[in-house]
């Protein structure tokens, strides 16, 4: 094969590992993806090396040694995504796929559907609410949590679309659910019906906090992968402490309200 | 009784960040289910009395197991199950409380809830890990099983 086909394979193959690291597949899954689908093109000594920032790849043509970096800024957890790579990559490992079909596949990969705004909105009250019930909150704490829910992925989902940075998201992310729980405590607190804070605030939060982040993270320490284990557990600190400056502000304000 | 009902929001709460997580729609019900086993799993360890770590980790020795289980037999791979199965007791909650307590001074409490919170993250972890090791040596077995049926 020529020099500049072989280049074409490598990229195809970083670029599927960049779509599955970027949603938020394990390490070990994307060095693993990548490694077998440049194997399965004849190219030698592969080494694939993945953190949650990047991946580093090399491999050996002839005489020459071929490095490919593939910067990658993670953007959350989309499991359709992971799954369409990983079907990609099995089908391109296994059959006499053409470097054209394969980067035409990949192209689509980079459009998968997504569940409609409406859906989203719905499915993460019916996500924070019943987390309320499992934790024995009541049934009016469970409609206000629905609601702070449902608001709070509403519009980190409308910061995400303008890409900010992550720390500012979650800072205005643990702002609004916080903003939203004690309003809400204290209209229905007026009205006469009781409802305690700390179990509403359960509900939001869980949509934001990083607990698969640093479970991941340390799975991947557990499994070796030193470097990226590391990361990944910095990640959920920090995002855990863009959280507590959003909800420490409302909270310094609402001790006096409550 | 109380196990079903916990049952049943932990179901509805998994189908609810499945759809976050932008899960394929037709494997949205298997998750749940997954999720669903982790938690009364979860809450019957709980209700023995055992400490906070036990809970947890018999709960994703259980998600790890289906979902394990549920790759073979979807031939989809396992993290589709497994991350949204793991939601209910994903320990988010303590490290935002350990924040929170940071920034409110309180350094006591932070370093318990940070402990517990690393703990917990650490034997779910460990719980998936085991599941997928065990499940890799038996692998041939279920697909044999499964072929039969």
């Amino acid at each position: 094969m020529e020099i500049a086909q072989i280049r074409r394979i490598i990229r195809i193959c970083t670029r599927t590992g960049k779509i599955m690291l970027q949603n938020g597949a394990e390490t070990y899954r994307v060095e693993d993806t990548v490694q077998r689908m440049a194997e399965s093109k004849g190219l030698m000594a592969v080494n694939v090396f993945v953190i949650p920032t990047g991946i580093m790849f090399s491999a050996e043509h002839g005489i020459e040694t071929i490095t490919v970096l593939e910067r990658v800024n993670p953007e959350g957890i989309d499991l359709e995504s992971i799954d369409r790579a990983n079907e990609f990559s099995r089908k391109f490992t296994l059959t006499d796929m053409s470097i054209e079909a394969a980067e035409s596949n990949l192209d689509a990969l980079l459009s998968t559907p997504q569940f409609s705004k409406k859906i989203r909105i719905l499915a993460s009250g019916m996500g924070g609410g019943f987390f309320v019930l499992m934790f024995g909150g009541t049934f009016i704490e469970f409609i206000l949590a629905y609601i702070a829910s449902s608001m709070t992925v509403y519009i980190t989902d409308t910061i995400d679309s303008k890409h900010l940075n992550f720390f500012i998201r979650n800072i205005i992310g643990g702002f609004t659910s916080m903003l939203i729980a004690v309003l809400s405590v204290t209209l229905v607190r007026a009205i006469g019906f009781d409802a305690t804070l700390t179990m509403v605030i359960v509900g939001p939060l869980m949509t934001l906090v990083p607990g698969v982040s640093l479970t991941n993270g340390i799975r991947d320490l557990i499994s070796g992968e030193l470097l990226a284990g590391s990361a990944k557990i910095m990640e959920a600190l920090f995002i855990a402490i863009a959280l507590a400056f959003g909800v420490g502000m409302v909270l310094q304000f609402s001790l006096k309200l409550l | 009784m109380n196990l079903i009902t916990q049952g049943i929001y932990s179901f509805l709460s998994v189908v609810g960040f499945s759809v976050l997580f932008n899960l394929p729609r037709k494997l949205i019900l298997a998750a749940s289910i997954s999720g669903m086993i982790g938690w009364v799993v979860y809450i019957t360890f709980q209700l023995l009395g055992t400490n906070f770590i036990i809970p947890a980790f018999a709960g994703s020795i259980a998600v790890g197991l289906v979902g394990e289980i549920l790759a073979v037999v979807k031939k989809h791979p396992a993290t589709l199950f497994t991350i949204p199965g793991i939601i209910p007791f994903v320990p988010g909650y303590g490290i935002y409380y350990t924040m929170l307590h940071i920034v409110e001074k309180d350094f006591n409490r932070a370093l318990t809830t940070g402990a517990e919170s690393i703990f917990i993250a650490i034997s779910i972890a460990c719980g998936i890990v085991l599941a997928t090791s065990f499940i890799r040596i038996v692998r041939p077995n279920i697909e044999k099983i499964f072929k039969i049926v």
